[in-house]
């Protein structure tokens, strides 16, 4: 027996400590290589998964094909002075089918991080919550908070990992740390990861963006901010088909962030044209 | 301008094949229709569903088509293309037997069709049963869409085709009276109506007899009437959101364009 | 980029409904280019004389059917020195459409009207090659016929008065066009009576 096991055999562990070495021992069950960070999925039996994939759930490529996957949407994220915005719609479609319009597309990863849900609804959901259990690891590991980098690359890896295999997100994940401040990466499932200021993702991203561009600035105030995010998923889901439903609004700081409620499109959209004179396309 | 025409076929063309996008569905029929004699007569039967694609377009539509006073046809397949093609046939054998100046024939009516059916080599989607009783007695015959043809005692035709003729060859028997022969036809929907997903409704029925006129029963049997609703979601007056709202009155309507003559701009050299 | 089909391009449904000595004819007022919303105030109800035509599919086909109609009607009301009847008007949809049998227009055509004679209540639809569905409740059109359907099958009740048809026909379209995404953006709706017609543009959401 090495000194080194006596001493574990006598030492006092922290519940953290515990939790952690749970967490390894279940990680080491599936995944003999502790330094993979990612778990395995079982690949269907067949020559071509990618292919087999595509043809059953890619509407644009087969407009017959059995399984639809949720698609369409309008999310953003800016950086500004105060923080950061994160501002969503939650129509998801199936076709020109309307599947629902409450759909919650903003992922609270943990209380200090978000991401956003672009693409497949499923693909980002699990992913993201996956992302949120390597976060833990990761401050249990390292007895520090996860920088947003870090996890962003987490997910962005295991992106690149699956590229080409079916996968479908395009996320914001959103944060706030001591050693970078307000910071927001684009990861999408071609295996892209980007750091910027300000970011819009889905079919309704080109309208978001046009109020985006001409409406911000780094100065603008938090509630400035937050109703600039709002303005621009309004004016998505106007254009756009496949958003509407309602708006998620989210403003991150270093104290982890908040949720500054759900608002109708129905009757927002009136009353911000009537308070703005507005949309001045549709008739009264 | 007579005929069909083919204006749209290029720019159709170009959407099925370059854009990627496909035909729109028809209205087709689904359908059970049977037919068979009986001594003295002839008696045709069908369902009354159309449908456009999984989804019942109409649920008491009428499938029996009048030919001539004493030929009748029953349609499946493409329900425009049963429809019209009926209704050419039924000029074209009106002009010929005032021409002929003697009562049609079904034996025309079938010829009629099925070299109308042949030349369009099965795009005009039309599958047949026509009966009916002339001078020469009552007949039966089914027309395929590609023009072939097919005469016998009792037949089935369309999606409901097989539960029909199982009732069909276990009951039918030579020399039916007119009532057994209207109860078979009208079973033999049924079996249609109740095990097929493209047929249902309603059985529509048409007896022919020698020396008498065509007899339509129009839902002869109803066997899928619907239940009275027992709530109803009536909405209050006021319920919808009204941005502006126009009264006019139809007369206005009539007299909206005026032509203003007299006018330099109406000047014209004769 | 394969879709299902040319008419679900431009988007756009409508719905007509038969009351007591009424008919209520109603349509959205979308005209898309794919998920893109492109106008908002195209309306795809037209009416020739005390006939009322509404027209769904290729816009492009919409409009071009349409005139074609106008002419149609116009040379129907020189050569009968009255306006063509709901009935007939039927049928000349219905043929019009099958000339075009295999190069058709992808339109779907719905009929509504009061006979100037009878008085008596009109509605029928078509598919896109001419087959005339008869109806005595209510006949559905568009992208979201689907939809239409549901909200007719349960929402319709026979011998409504024009105000509670106007309600009915209004919030059958509505809840329909919101659970589509090629829909919606503001609807027109026609009640028709013997005496006068009236037409209201409804408030709805707008994404």
């Amino acid at each position: 027996m090495s000194i080194n096991a006596i001493a574990k055999k006598y030492s006092y562990k922290t519940l953290a400590e515990r939790e952690l070495e749970d967490a390894n021992e279940e990680y080491e069950h599936f995944v003999p290589n502790l330094s993979t960070m990612s778990p395995s999925l079982t690949l269907p039996p067949i020559s071509q998964p990618t292919e087999f994939l595509r043809a059953h759930t890619d509407d644009s490529v087969n407009p017959e094909c059995k399984i639809k996957i949720a698609h369409g949407t309008t999310t953003l994220a800016f950086r500004f002075q105060g923080g950061i915005v994160v501002a969503v719609d939650s129509r998801a479609t199936a076709g020109s089918w309307v599947a629902s319009q409450t759909v919650k597309k903003v992922i609270e990863i943990n209380p200090m991080l978000l991401g956003t849900m672009a693409g497949g609804a499923a693909d980002c959901q699990y992913w993201e919550t996956w992302l949120g259990t390597q976060c833990r690891l990761h401050e249990l590991r390292n007895k520090e908070r996860i920088s947003v980098a870090a996890a962003s690359k987490i997910l962005c890896n295991l992106m690149y990992e699956y590229k080409g295999m079916g996968l479908s997100m395009g996320t914001m994940v959103c944060g706030c740390t001591p050693k970078e401040g307000p910071t927001i990466y684009y990861v999408d499932s071609d295996g892209t990861r980007l750091k910027g200021d300000m970011f819009s993702v889905g079919s309704g991203q080109t309208f978001a963006y046009g109020v985006m561009d001409s409406n911000y600035r780094w100065d603008l105030t938090v509630d400035e901010a937050l109703y600039l995010g709002k303005r621009a998923i309004l004016a998505a889901t106007h254009r756009d088909a496949y958003s509407g439903g309602s708006i998620n609004l989210f403003h991150v700081t270093e104290k982890g962030w908040v949720y500054h409620g759900n608002y109708d499109v129905g009757p927002l959209f009136w009353e911000i044209k009537e308070k703005e004179g507005s949309f001045n396309n549709v008739k009264v | 301008m007579v005929g069909l025409s083919f204006d749209n076929y290029q720019r159709n063309q170009y959407l099925v094949n370059q854009a990627g996008f496909k035909a729109p569905k028809a209205t087709s029929t689904g359908t059970t229709i049977v037919g068979c004699q009986f001594k003295g007569g002839v008696v045709i039967a069908a369902d009354t569903r159309a449908t456009t694609g999984p989804i019942v377009a109409d649920k008491n539509c009428e499938k029996l088509h009048r030919i001539a006073p004493k030929i009748w046809c029953a349609g499946a397949g493409t329900a425009a293309d049963t429809e019209m093609v009926t209704q050419l046939i039924q000029s074209n054998l009106e002009l010929h037997s005032m021409y002929m100046n003697r009562e049609p024939r079904v034996i025309s009516a079938m010829q009629m069709l099925k070299q109308h059916l042949f030349k369009y080599q099965g795009y005009v989607g039309a599958y047949l049963i026509v009966a009916g009783v002339d001078p020469t007695g009552p007949h039966l015959f089914s027309i395929q869409a590609h023009g072939s043809t097919d005469i016998g005692y009792y037949m089935s035709l369309g999606s409901g085709s097989l539960a029909a003729i199982a009732v069909l060859e276990r009951d039918w028997k030579e020399d039916l009276s007119r009532e057994e022969a209207m109860k078979l036809c009208a079973t033999a929907i049924q079996a249609g109506i109740f095990n097929d997903l493209g047929s249902g409704s309603n059985v529509d029925l048409c007896v022919m007899e020698t020396g008498k006129d065509a007899q339509l029963y129009r839902n002869y049997l109803t066997p899928n009437v619907r239940e009275q609703k027992q709530k109803n979601y009536r909405f209050a007056r006021g319920t919808t959101a009204v941005l502006s709202k126009s009264v006019f009155d139809l007369v206005d309507v009539i007299k909206e364009e005026e032509i203003v003559v007299g006018t330099d701009a109406m000047d014209v050299d004769l | 980029m394969s879709q299902q089909d040319p008419s679900t391009i431009n988007g756009g449904s409508a719905v007509a409904m038969v009351g007591k000595d009424c008919v209520a004819i109603a349509s959205d007022l979308r005209l898309g280019q794919q998920s893109m919303g492109v106008s908002n105030d195209f309306e795809k109800i037209f009416h020739y004389g005390h006939v009322f035509l509404g027209l769904t599919g290729l816009g492009t086909d919409v409009l071009t059917v349409s005139e074609n109609f106008r002419m149609k009607t116009n040379l129907y009301k020189m050569a009968e020195q009255r306006e063509i009847e709901p009935e007939s008007f039927a049928n000349l949809v219905s043929t019009s459409l099958y000339e075009k049998r295999f190069g058709p227009w992808f339109v779907g055509p719905i009929v509504a009207g009061l006979n100037s004679i009878s008085s008596k209540p009109f509605v029928c639809g078509f598919d896109y090659i001419g087959c005339i569905d008869y109806a005595k409740d209510f006949i559905v059109a568009g992208t979201a016929s689907e939809q239409l359907f549901g909200m007719c099958e349960s929402l319709y009740e026979p011998n409504l008065e024009p105000d509670d048809l106007f309600e009915t026909i209004s919030q059958a379209l509505l809840n329909a066009v919101d659970r589509d995404a090629l829909s919606g953006w503001g609807a027109v709706v026609y009640v028709i009576t013997k005496d006068k017609v009236v037409k209201r543009y409804l408030k709805t959401r707008q994404d």
